[in-house]
């Protein structure tokens, strides 16, 4: 390695302990250390017999409960869903934007400006307002669709309809945010190749297919897998908007957790939730790790 | 290619139609809270039934501001928030970048697991860990603190990133001369190497900004009293506690919106380029 490097030798590793230590403690107490938590802490349960809670060892007993549990396996179901469809529609949604923006027309960069607007907005910011412009009785939304003439929609207060209006919401924010990674992918790759493309007399979608698309699959790939984690414990929305409901059918994990810890005071089950959410996160980051290694 | 005019004017068309589709639905969710927070809670509805282009035009109501502020003491959890912000953001630069730093010039055993831990722990959302950090907080009797409201925000996998990629793209004949002229690492990294990482700093400032000011879930657990709420819980709370007052509600939104914002756009290449930095290339 480069010569810089030759103070491994020097009098210890004092001085990079003292750069290190105060940003890799946080992370080790802050971020490492509740993963091994949850994982001990779903293992216990506790007994109110007393003024004090008891702790007891229960081994797995939680995730055995979880397993015989019909509204665990309809939060599964709920989280399965909202997954399924939310991840491929921001990232189609944020593709196809990133595309069109890649134009160069007067005003695309206050244009560009004004699609990255809801990247500053915060996720329950979004939430209040649309589901105020959600709401049934007196939203815009309904107001405009009356314009039409389609009756008033339920939206969030509707069994059917409440996971695809939290999916819109979550989207508004999300397509801005990703277009903006997939956008920074687009204009890494070397003009010359649609040049070249062109002179051949290729048509727009086989640039798209044959340039485009796999020029960007790093950038594709690390934004499918950060926005699939992202949204595996999308929460706001359920909490201030729907509290799971109705009937359950938004009650995803991440809700679930919450709701088990601090509106049931089972942590055990909680902890044992969350465990289950980690591993499927720390899964999917294993396929990131694989496949977007740095080619050094 | 006799229809080579059409197929190059057509997709023109389509573009602006697209692009003013994805405006309007981009746009209308700032549009409309904004204008409805400067009119009366009723006036808000006036021109919902049937639906008109007037309910896009703000009024000139400041009533849902001063009650807000006044009464319902949302001026102070501004502050609080932007206190609290402000603070993690700067230890966040401290603490980050001397650990960037380290990455960059230093040599020790195990600095690849290391490095290892630093990319997985920003790649796990922090909702996950809410509920067990906040097990571990009273455990260490932190629970309803401002440590626990900044300190678990300061260390940031993602910036020390940024700053490690950023610090090793400086010269190293630059470092070699310091170093060879007698100056410690701590010269080297506090008057050589700092000043020049401006854009870095602003770009991982911003993005420290909005974690913390855009974070929910943490602070509703661990710091449940009123004296200690920040802003994004208190808009939140609005919606159940205040539901009736629509003008209201969408003040408090305008305002928790528009502070980031502002830093958003006048930083704009920076903050983007702090972003999209993570996507490891």
């Amino acid at each position: 390695m480069s010569s810089l490097l030759v103070h491994r030798k020097y009098k210890g590793y004092l001085t990079v302990f003292i750069f290190l230590a105060p940003a890799f403690i946080g992370l080790l107490a802050f971020r490492a250390y509740p993963v091994f938590l949850a994982l001990w802490e779903s293992m216990y349960t506790a007994t109110y017999g007393g003024a004090k809670a008891k702790m007891i060892f229960v081994g797995f007993e939680n995730y055995q409960l979880l397993w015989e549990d019909i509204i665990f396996w309809r939060s599964v179901k709920a989280t399965a869903l909202l997954t399924l469809f939310i991840n491929p529609i921001q990232i189609g949604l944020a593709l196809g934007l990133a595309l069109l923006l890649q134009r160069s027309t007067p005003l695309i960069s206050i244009i560009r400006t004004l699609f990255l607007l809801p990247v500053g907005v915060a996720i329950p910011i979004a939430t209040v307002v649309w589901g105020l412009m959600l709401n049934p009785n007196n939203g815009l939304v309904n107001s405009f669709l009356g314009v039409f003439g389609i009756p008033p929609q339920p939206f969030l207060t509707s069994e059917t309809q409440a996971i695809w209006a939290i999916i819109a919401i979550a989207s508004w924010k999300g397509v801005a945010l990703w277009m903006l990674f997939l956008l920074a992918g687009l204009q890494d790759i070397p003009k010359i190749y649609y040049e070249a493309a062109r002179i051949d007399g290729a048509k727009i979608w086989d640039q798209i297919r044959y340039i485009t698309l796999p020029l960007l699959r790093r950038s594709l790939l690390f934004v499918t897998v950060a926005d699939t984690a992202i949204n595996f414990v999308l929460f706001v929305p359920m909490f201030i908007l729907t509290q799971g409901g109705p009937r359950n059918s938004t009650n995803v994990l991440m809700f679930e957790a919450y709701r088990s810890g601090f509106a049931f005071q089972d942590y055990g089950r909680s902890m044992a939730i969350i465990t289950i959410l980690t591993v499927c996160i720390l899964i999917i980051i294993g396929f990131q790790i694989k496949f977007l290694r740095p080619k050094n | 290619m006799k229809n080579s005019f059409i197929s190059r004017q057509w997709p023109i068309v389509v573009w602006y139609l697209l692009i003013l589709f994805g405006l309007i639905i981009t746009l209308i969710p700032f549009i409309w809270p904004a204008a409805s927070s400067l009119k009366s809670n009723d006036a808000i509805f006036d021109h919902l039934d049937p639906f008109s282009i007037k309910a896009f035009l703000p009024g000139a109501d400041l009533s849902a501001y001063t009650t807000i502020l006044n009464e319902k003491g949302f001026g102070v959890v501004v502050i609080r928030t932007l206190t609290v912000t402000f603070i993690t953001v700067f230890l966040g630069i401290f603490i980050n970048s001397l650990a960037g730093f380290a990455f960059a010039y230093f040599d020790f055993p195990g600095k690849n697991i290391v490095f290892l831990i630093v990319l997985i722990s920003f790649s796990i959302p922090f909702e996950a860990i809410a509920i067990p950090l906040f097990i571990f907080m009273r455990q260490i009797g932190w629970y309803d603190t401002y440590y626990a409201l900044i300190l678990p925000a300061v260390a940031n996998g993602m910036i020390i990133f940024l700053y490690s990629q950023f610090f090793a793209n400086i010269p190293k004949a630059l470092i070699e001369a310091a170093r060879v002229d007698g100056a410690s690492w701590w010269k080297v990294y506090s008057l050589i190497c700092m000043p020049l990482t401006t854009p870095v700093s602003v770009g991982a400032g911003i993005l420290l900004f909005i974690h913390q000011w855009e974070s929910f879930l943490w602070p509703l657990i661990i710091a449940p009293s009123p004296n200690l709420r920040l802003i994004q819980v208190a808009v939140g709370r609005m919606q159940s506690e205040y539901s009736i007052f629509w003008n209201e509600q969408f003040a408090a939104s305008t305002i928790a919106a528009i502070i980031p914002l502002i830093f958003i756009l006048i930083f704009q290449r920076q903050f983007v380029s702090a972003l999209v930095g993570v996507d490891i290339k």
